[in-house]
């Protein structure tokens, strides 16, 4: 297994509860998609994962490592094997679509030689190589996620979090978003998405957990969304 | 923590950067007044001790001994004297030389002499010391052979020095210490200015995997920029000022025994440059390193 979670409980210094004896197993090269209400836990089970939050009981394992325990300077390299990406990009405005992706390999130290292949590569990746020099106000919304993900996936790391990636998107933008998602995915990496979007997950037709309350009150291997949710009813053709 | 020259190409483009972005006239201002003020400490604290060796070098025990011995009783005394651990010589000064110098100190009181009539002066020997340390102690061990009526060196005087150079460099290291935090509070107030407008790639660079120590480097290197610009200011000031003090001094009271020479000078101003940088890079790291723990 890749990734497991013993028990694990995250209490917030203000005493809200982000997960409650969460035990799970993620194995290499899956799909998961995480769904569930606002406050569900979703984020927090992403967080723990980049160490962005440390739980508060169990243990979060990446590769048999328990990564609750990683001294402080060991957090960089974990995070160079677990990238995630958001709704709402974090792009760098005032750098190009290939600096915004070069950035994430010059700043972990890649050799300078090394960057500009690599770059192109998760560019054309995510379908953008000729958008290499455009900046990122001119381009749309789907454009600008998959630069995103292209710097998030740019040093080949062993797991992707995509924390609601679509939630800005409209419905066909966020197919091709999802699209980039599953190529990355079928490369080996895993992908673990939280989403509120029923139409992908009911879809794809991927491994769904979901989560309510903290507490993980369903894991389908091959699951659909159920519950209340953004369902526009547009599948893919 | 090793950095490669391509990385730290990047680092110093990017401190630059921000230092040329964020420096202000104000604070490189303020930062070169705290170093000028300690650099004339510096200078007041190298001056007393140059003052101090001076006199030190200079101290004599005049030894009086008794009128009725011969000149055989004189030279075994002499002798007696010389045989004393850390004496480096001794003179013979006669009464009728004593009294010459005297007459020649006194200079226009010197008819106090006539009033007097005869020599009060006994004969003396002059002894010089290798180490003004041992002075006391020499003096004490002279004063208690036969036929010695009295020594004297200065008692005191240089105790009162030594004090006086001490109590000023406590205080001189109370003011460096005030003064060197203000200064890395400036520097660290202009990178905490670097932090904010550039926040948002701050967090990038933690999300994709950045080293704490890869951020903090362009921070480290913009203090140490402003450092040196403060400081570079503050110590050309401080050397011109100087040799310009010495230079109108030197003619007016040239005894007194200040640093005339320009290289004790010089190199307190570099050291004030590179402790100006040293704080610089300080500031930006600590200021920086605060910021990535929030």
């Amino acid at each position: 297994m890749l990734i497991r979670f013993y028990n694990v409980t995250k209490v917030y210094p203000s005493g809200a509860t982000g997960l409650v004896s969460v035990n799970t197993a993620i194995r290499k090269g899956e799909f998961l998609f995480l769904v569930g209400p606002s406050g569900a836990g979703k984020t927090t089970f992403l967080k723990l994962l980049t160490r962005e939050i440390v739980s508060t009981r169990g243990q979060v394992l990446l590769n048999g490592r328990n990564i609750t325990r990683l001294r402080p300077g060991e957090v960089p390299y974990l995070r160079r094997m677990v990238r995630m990406i958001f709704q709402d990009y974090k792009l760098l405005p005032n750098k190009t679509v290939y600096d915004n992706v070069a950035f994430a390999l010059m700043v972990t130290e890649k050799p300078r030689r090394r960057i500009r292949p690599l770059a192109n590569e998760a560019l054309k990746l995510v379908g953008l190589e000729s958008k290499a020099e455009a900046y990122p106000d001119e381009l749309s919304g789907g454009e600008q996620q998959r630069v995103s993900i292209a710097r998030a996936i740019v040093g080949d790391p062993t797991v992707l979090l995509a924390d609601e990636p679509t939630g800005n998107l409209d419905m066909e933008t966020s197919w091709d978003v999802m699209e980039v998602l599953l190529r990355v995915n079928r490369r080996g990496t895993t992908v673990i998405m939280s989403t509120h979007n029923a139409a992908i997950v009911d879809g794809l037709r991927q491994r769904v957990i979901e989560l309510d309350s903290g507490r993980i009150v369903r894991d389908d291997e091959k699951g659909v969304y159920e519950g209340e949710a953004e369902y526009n009813g547009i599948l893919p053709g | 923590m090793r950095v490669r020259l391509s990385i730290m190409g990047y680092f110093l483009a990017e401190g630059w950067e921000s230092a040329k972005r964020n420096v202000s006239l104000i604070s490189l201002g303020t930062m070169a007044v705290s170093i000028f003020v300690l650099g004339v400490f510096a200078l007041i604290l190298m001056n007393l001790s140059n003052v101090n060796n001076h006199l030190r070098s200079s101290i004599e025990i005049r030894v009086y001994v008794e009128d009725n011995l011969t000149r055989q009783g004189l030279e075994a005394l002499k002798q007696q004297i010389e045989g004393i651990d850390g004496v480096d010589g001794v003179t013979y000064v006669s009464k009728d030389e004593g009294l010459n110098r005297l007459v020649k100190q006194l200079g226009e009181k010197a008819g106090l002499v006539d009033i007097l009539g005869e020599n009060p002066l006994p004969d003396a020997f002059d002894v010089r010391v290798f180490n003004a340390d041992s002075t006391g102690d020499i003096a004490s061990r002279i004063s208690d052979l036969p036929h010695i009526i009295g020594v004297n060196y200065g008692q005191g005087f240089t105790e009162k020095l030594l004090a006086t150079t001490r109590f000023i460099a406590i205080a001189a290291l109370a003011l460096a210490v005030i003064l060197l935090g203000a200064t890395v509070f400036i520097v660290g107030n202009t990178v905490r200015l670097s932090l904010h407008s550039r926040a948002q790639e701050i967090e990038v660079m933690k999300l994709v995997g950045a080293t704490d120590w890869f951020i903090m480097w362009p921070f480290m290197i913009e203090g140490m920029i402003l450092g040196f610009m403060g400081s570079s200011i503050s110590g050309v000031l401080l050397y011109a000022g100087y040799r310009v003090c010495i230079g109108r001094l030197g003619p007016v009271a040239p005894f007194l025994p200040v640093i005339a020479e320009a290289a004790p000078v010089a190199r307190l101003c570099v050291s004030l440059v590179i402790l100006g940088v040293l704080m610089g890079v300080l500031a930006g790291g600590v200021f920086t390193k605060k910021h990535l723990e929030i």
